[in-house]
């Protein structure tokens, strides 16, 4: 019965159905052919019904039989108007009506005729039986209460399915069952990427195998296959509508990057206001409430980096010494280009040589803009990477956005220095700690986005190279040794000293920005990791 | 076979193990039987407390004492980490496990090498998953979809394809899996160099790689349209399942010494025994009782983020999660579905035909036995329904088809027995289930001077009715399944086992599982459920006859000890055809040309050569010495400080 089935189903296609005469023949063949049932065939092995038992086939057949009578009936009215519909639209004659009801006269055919161990099968049959009486009794159906029997119900069918046809098809729009179907699942077919997902839908939904042979399928696979080709869909998906849900700004790491130049500013009035030994206390303090400062306002909000990308020891002592250098470095190398120096600095006006506090105040308060820098290259960059197509196309449209945030950290920058200066009443170093403020932003931005190695190579060169510079003028003292310090001399005979500490971190920013070009443009950068960093 | 010497070995994502390989306990050797050294590969289950499965896998470990079980678990999350194991029986002789849900970035930066090895394996993979074919017959579909319409032509082009297609089809398809699997291997083999993994499978190359394969020529429809989010989603999400490729558990002393890989699910679980084959050759069962594939598509449909995946970066993930299942299915020995609808996703899959064995779940049988043997002594007008009490149940239609019932018999009564689901959806469904009955059924009593009641009852397992589950099933002459959505139903198996008639709806396993030893109507047809009734109500040596078919059904399918037996016979299966072979080296690391003896391949009983110099028989001069200790190639440092052979070679 199955074979025979699906050879009908086969035949649908080939043969389309021209005349109903042709239909008839063909229809009567399967019909002749079914006359004979009992032969258990061997494709009912398709089925794939692990321990077959003798019993167990035909009661999976009768099934098959019998869902496809009664789930019909759960859409329409009456099965039989369901059946009718189907047929009427999609051939036009009687034939279809014809061969269903071969396909239930085969079922229980099969039943009765298989071996029967115990009372089992019949027991089926005559469920099988009832069922189908059970339709035609059911609402107003031209075929009348025949009594159960195979053979009358196929006449039945056969008569009464021209004549249902044009009542039903006034009577029920929807006559494609897989449309039906197709409308009932509409979301899971626009969502569907492939016809697995279909098939996992529906049987998640109760579809199984055997209702599929209700839609003339083998299985759910291929109705899930036929639903997934009809699915509309109309060439690329729409681009996603939603917001990417960027970083926002937050209060507390707005109020956290204050902290650092809050502090600095604090520890300098605090400076001016003291004398001797006060003052060194006050500045010991300053120093380490300013480090602790930082390490605040780099622990939250868009400077943040993951754990395992935290900076290393080693990377933070050489930040601390950049910090230091342009603290102290540009007196010291004056001084010491000039032979000094002759004492501690004390940080006032009748200081040996001079403490550079106008740079250390706005790069502490170049915490903020930085701060709000990373901000706006994150969520533009979030933004850009969630409508850009390739990651070609992703990477030149976040180059210009990296370039006008740093630009704009630049002046932020400036502006710091030129008030800090005009504030302390010192002559700005707008070269060398604007170099050293735009070198730390990228190194920051660097590691943040989980390129740690360049900004810790950079970092510790570029110390290196400061404190060669310091120690070549010591060293050029002496005897035999002056060749030594004849290059920074010259450098900073020519610039000023603070020329040094501007060549060197204006040549390891551009290094360290030609890098970020490359690497923060990367779509990868940018992706977020969720569980892990 | 792995033949290189062992070699120092980056630490890679955290492992633990249970105990240091030098306490191992000794191997149980039964006399003349095989001794088995099972790799026993879970993700998110046995051992721990929460997992998934873990039953099942209890019940086979304890049930199998006479091997050796060695456990691999992945675990799913750090709450399932915390709340610990579950007590192990002493045939598990080691545990290692390794978390799925955090890996930790090595560090380890490729060099030039390493980096093209990389790119060019990566590069294959997204190849494979990206290629036009998916990896199920999709062939036939292409066919179905280009002649559109109706549903007749859909089925035509369909047949036609596949008797046609199937050829060419089939060897594209292998081809793809081909790559696919070499792709995955010679990720494996670099992270074993190398490791590093996990950052170079999110580094851009692998981005790149990926929207390379996307752009490029008769790549998947959906692939073509994915953005840079999409790929991103990919890159993470196949970085995520391929952490198990990073793990230290292919040393020739961890799954390179088991005899056997047992995965039991697809998915993650089965990576690391698809590894230990490609690195030790040691043979691959897979057993699944849900398809994992099927589960990727029911499941999370969201990214990292928690936001809903785009249509690209969910047909690419499905490609490769499929292409990883066919892998699966493709290399293991035997794959065994717990039911057929299982076997109809793997065989869809790719699993080949001849190597699925369908291993029905076991159930404890012996708390039915008393009710099940028992004379019928339940009241023969009551209808039990047993189970969760939730909207794919659908009791709704078992309501009104008891309403049926009762045109016809009057006196029946209906007692449902079960607790609602978890969560608002369950209790808001009892709710309306019982005012449906209190519509439908108003209260009734047998004369006007005593108290009525409903003829429909709920009632939870432990209440006063019912205190145990038998019980429940005893109260009643036939049992009722009405589930409109059903997987394996366990609630049938066990009213097969406590032998009562039992009418159910057509879902799920449900024909399967119930053969011919019950009456099967379709789902949501409450008519038919209530003629069914009603026929076995009114006879009730029908009902007894169909009752002792189900328990004798029951008893020959569904018990614990067909499971293990079923499981024992197909591990001696496996070894017997297809065991593993190690070359055996001596403590200079030299190897032992005839160590393993040739009887080691001949399936059967074979005196173990250590009990023959127990024995004490006068020999060769040569013989009477201790033995050589022989240790797999590769751990030739292991074998200077005395480590016993590895189990397997002394059985097999």
């Amino acid at each position: 019965m199955v074979n025979g089935r699906r050879r009908t189903g086969r035949a649908d296609a080939t043969r389309a159905p021209g005349s109903p005469g042709a239909w008839d023949a063909g229809s009567e063949e399967w019909l002749t052919g079914v006359e004979e049932p009992g032969t258990p065939d061997a494709e009912v092995g398709e089925t794939r019904v692990v321990d077959v038992q003798p019993g167990e086939v035909r009661v999976v057949d009768v099934q098959l039989g019998e869902s496809r009578v009664a789930d019909a009936r759960r859409e329409a009215p009456s099965v039989a108007d369901a059946r009718r519909g189907w047929d009427a639209v999609s051939r036009e004659d009687a034939g279809a009506a014809s061969r269903a009801a071969a396909a239930a006269a085969a079922g229980a055919g099969a039943a009765a005729v298989a071996p029967v161990s115990g009372r089992k099968p019949s027991a089926h049959v005559g469920e099988a039986a009832s069922a189908v009486r059970e339709d035609s009794v059911r609402g107003d159906s031209p075929y009348g209460s025949e009594p159960a029997g195979s053979d009358r119900e196929a006449s039945a069918y056969a008569r009464g399915g021209a004549a249902g046809d044009r009542k039903s098809s006034a009577r029920r729009g929807a006559v494609d069952p897989v449309k039906a179907l197709m409308h009932r699942h509409r979301e899971l077919c626009e969502r569907a990427v492939d016809p697995l997902e279909i098939a996992a839908g529906l049987e998640a939904h109760g579809v199984t195998d055997r209702t599929a042979t209700r839609f003339r399928h083998r299985d759910v696979f291929s109705l899930a296959e036929e639903m997934y080709a009809r699915v509309p869909r109309a060439g690329d998906p729409a681009p996603q509508s939603e917001a990417p849900d960027t970083p926002r700004a937050r209060a507390d790491w707005a109020l956290l990057t204050l902290l650092p130049g809050a502090l600095c500013a604090a520890t300098l009035a605090g400076l001016r206001f003291t004398e001797g030994r006060p003052r060194l206390a006050v500045a010991v303090v300053g120093v380490f409430a300013i480090s602790m400062g930082l390490r605040a306002a780099v622990r939250r909000g868009p400077l943040r980096a993951a754990r395992a990308w935290h900076p290393t020891t080693s990377t933070r002592a050489w930040t601390c010494g950049l910090l230091a250098y342009a603290l102290l470095g540009d007196g010291l190398l004056a001084a010491g280009i000039e032979g000094g120096p002759d004492g501690p600095p004390t940080g006032g006006p009748d200081s040996p040589w001079p403490i550079a506090l106008a740079s250390v105040l706005a790069l502490t308060l170049a915490v903020v803009p930085a701060a709000w820098c990373a901000h706006l290259f994150a969520v533009r960059a979030r933004r850009r990477l969630a409508t850009s197509r390739g990651l070609e196309e992703f990477a030149s449209s976040v180059r210009p956005l990296l370039l006008g945030v740093f630009g704009l950290f630049l002046c932020a920058l400036g502006g710091l220095l030129a008030g800090s200066g005009a504030w302390l009443g010192e002559p700005p170093a707008y070269a060398a700690a604007g170099a050293l403020g735009a070198l730390l932003l990228l190194a920051r931005l660097l590691t943040v986005h989980g390129f740690t190695h360049a900004p810790a190579v950079i970092l510790a060169a570029t110390g290196t190279a400061e404190a060669l510079a310091l120690v070549s003028v010591f060293a050029g003292r002496l005897p035999g040794c002056s060749l030594l310090a004849r290059p920074v001399e010259t450098v900073a005979a020519a610039w000023g000293p603070g020329s040094v500490p501007a060549l060197v971190c204006g040549g390891a920013a551009l290094v360290l920005l030609i890098h970020a070009t490359r690497t923060l443009t990367r779509a990868s950068a940018h992706a977020a990791h969720g569980d892990t960093p | 076979m792995d033949n290189r010497p062992s070699r120092h070995r980056h630490v890679r994502i955290r492992s633990s193990r249970c105990e240091p390989p030098g306490q191992r306990r000794l191997p149980i050797r039964e006399i003349g039987g095989a001794l088995v050294r099972i790799g026993l590969l879970t993700e998110g289950g046995y051992p721990y407390v929460s997992g998934d499965a873990r039953l099942w896998c209890d019940r086979l470990v304890r049930g199998l004492g006479q091997h050796e079980f060695d456990i691999y678990a992945l675990s799913r999350s750090e709450q399932q980490e915390d709340e610990g194991w579950i007590e192990l029986p002493p045939q598990v002789s080691r545990v290692r496990t390794a978390p799925l849900w955090t890996a930790e970035d090595d560090g380890v930066g490729y060099g030039r090498r390493a980096r093209r090895r990389f790119a060019e394996c990566y590069e294959e993979l997204a190849a494979a998953v990206c290629a036009g074919d998916a990896p199920v017959g999709s062939a036939a579909f292409e066919g179905s979809a280009g002649a559109g319409g109706s549903a007749g032509s859909a089925v035509a082009a369909g047949s036609v394809g596949a008797a046609g297609g199937g050829v060419a089809a089939g060897g594209a398809s292998a081809a793809v899996a081909d790559r696919f699997g070499s792709a995955l291997y010679g990720l494996a083999e670099l992270a074993r160099d190398e490791g590093g993994l996990v950052g170079a499978l999110r580094s851009e190359t692998a981005v790149r790689a990926l929207e390379r394969a996307c752009r490029a020529p008769g790549a998947l429809r959906a692939a073509r349209g994915a953005r840079v989010p999409d790929l991103l989603t990919v890159a993470a999400q196949v970085e995520r399942t391929l952490r198990p490729l990073s793990l230290d558990w292919y040393e020739d002393d961890g799954l390179g010494s088991v005899d056997l890989c047992h995965a039991t699910s697809g998915g993650a679980a089965a990576l690391p025994g698809l590894l230990a084959r490609h690195f030790s050759g040691v043979p691959l069962l897979v057993t699944e009782y849900g398809v994992q594939l099927r589960a990727h598509y029911l499941g999370a449909r969201e990214d990292l983020e928690g936001r809903a995946a785009s249509s690209s970066a969910r047909a690419l993930l499905a490609a490769f999660h499929g292409r990883l299942a066919a892998e699966a299915y493709r290399q293991a020995e035997i794959i065994t579905p717990g039911n057929t609808h299982a076997r109809r996703w793997q065989e869809r899959c790719g699993a080949d035909r001849a190597r699925i064995r369908t291993v029905y779940p076991g159930m404890e049988a012996s708390r039915f036995s008393d009710v099940g043997e028992s004379a019928e002594a339940a009241d023969a007008d009551t209808l039990v329904w047993v189970g969760r009490i939730e909207p794919a149940k659908d009791l709704i239609s078992l309501l009104h088809a008891f309403a049926e019932i009762r045109k016809d018999e009057p006196k029946t009564r209906l007692r449902i027995v079960g607790a609602p689901a978890e969560g608002l959806e369950g209790a808001t469904y009892l709710a309306h289930c019982k005012a449906l009955a209190a519509q439908l059924f108003p209260d009734e009593a047998d004369g006007v001077h005593t108290v009525g009641d409903n003829p429909v009852s709920f009632e939870e397992i432990g209440g006063p009715e019912v205190p145990t589950l038998p019980e429940a099933y005893e109260a009643g002459a036939v049992v009722v399944l009405s589930s409109v959505v059903e997987g394996f139903p366990i609630s049938l198996v066990e009213a097969m086992f406590c032998g009562r008639a039992t009418v159910s709806t057509d879902v799920g396993a449900v024909v399967e599982v119930i053969g011919g030893t019950g009456l099967v109507v379709p789902p949501r047809n409450p008519r038919a459920l209530a003629e069914a009734c009603v026929s076995l109500l009114r006879d009730p040596e029908r009902r007894a006859r169909l009752g002792a078919a189900a328990r004798a059904r029951a008893l020959e399918l569904f018990t614990v000890e067909q499971n293990i037996t079923a499981f024992h016979s197909i591990y001696l299966d496996i070894l017997s055809r297809c065991p593993v072979r190690r070359v055996l080296v001596d403590a200079s690391g030299e190897p032992l040309p005839f160590a393993i003896p040739a009887e080691v391949h001949v399936p059967g009983r074979w005196a173990d050569s250590g009990t023959r110099l127990v024995a004490g028989r006068p020999g060769p001069g040569w013989a009477a010495g201790p033995p050589v200790r022989g240790v797999p190639l590769g751990s030739a440092s292991g074998a200077a400080s005395g480590e016993p052979v590895p189990a397997g070679e002394g059985a097999w």
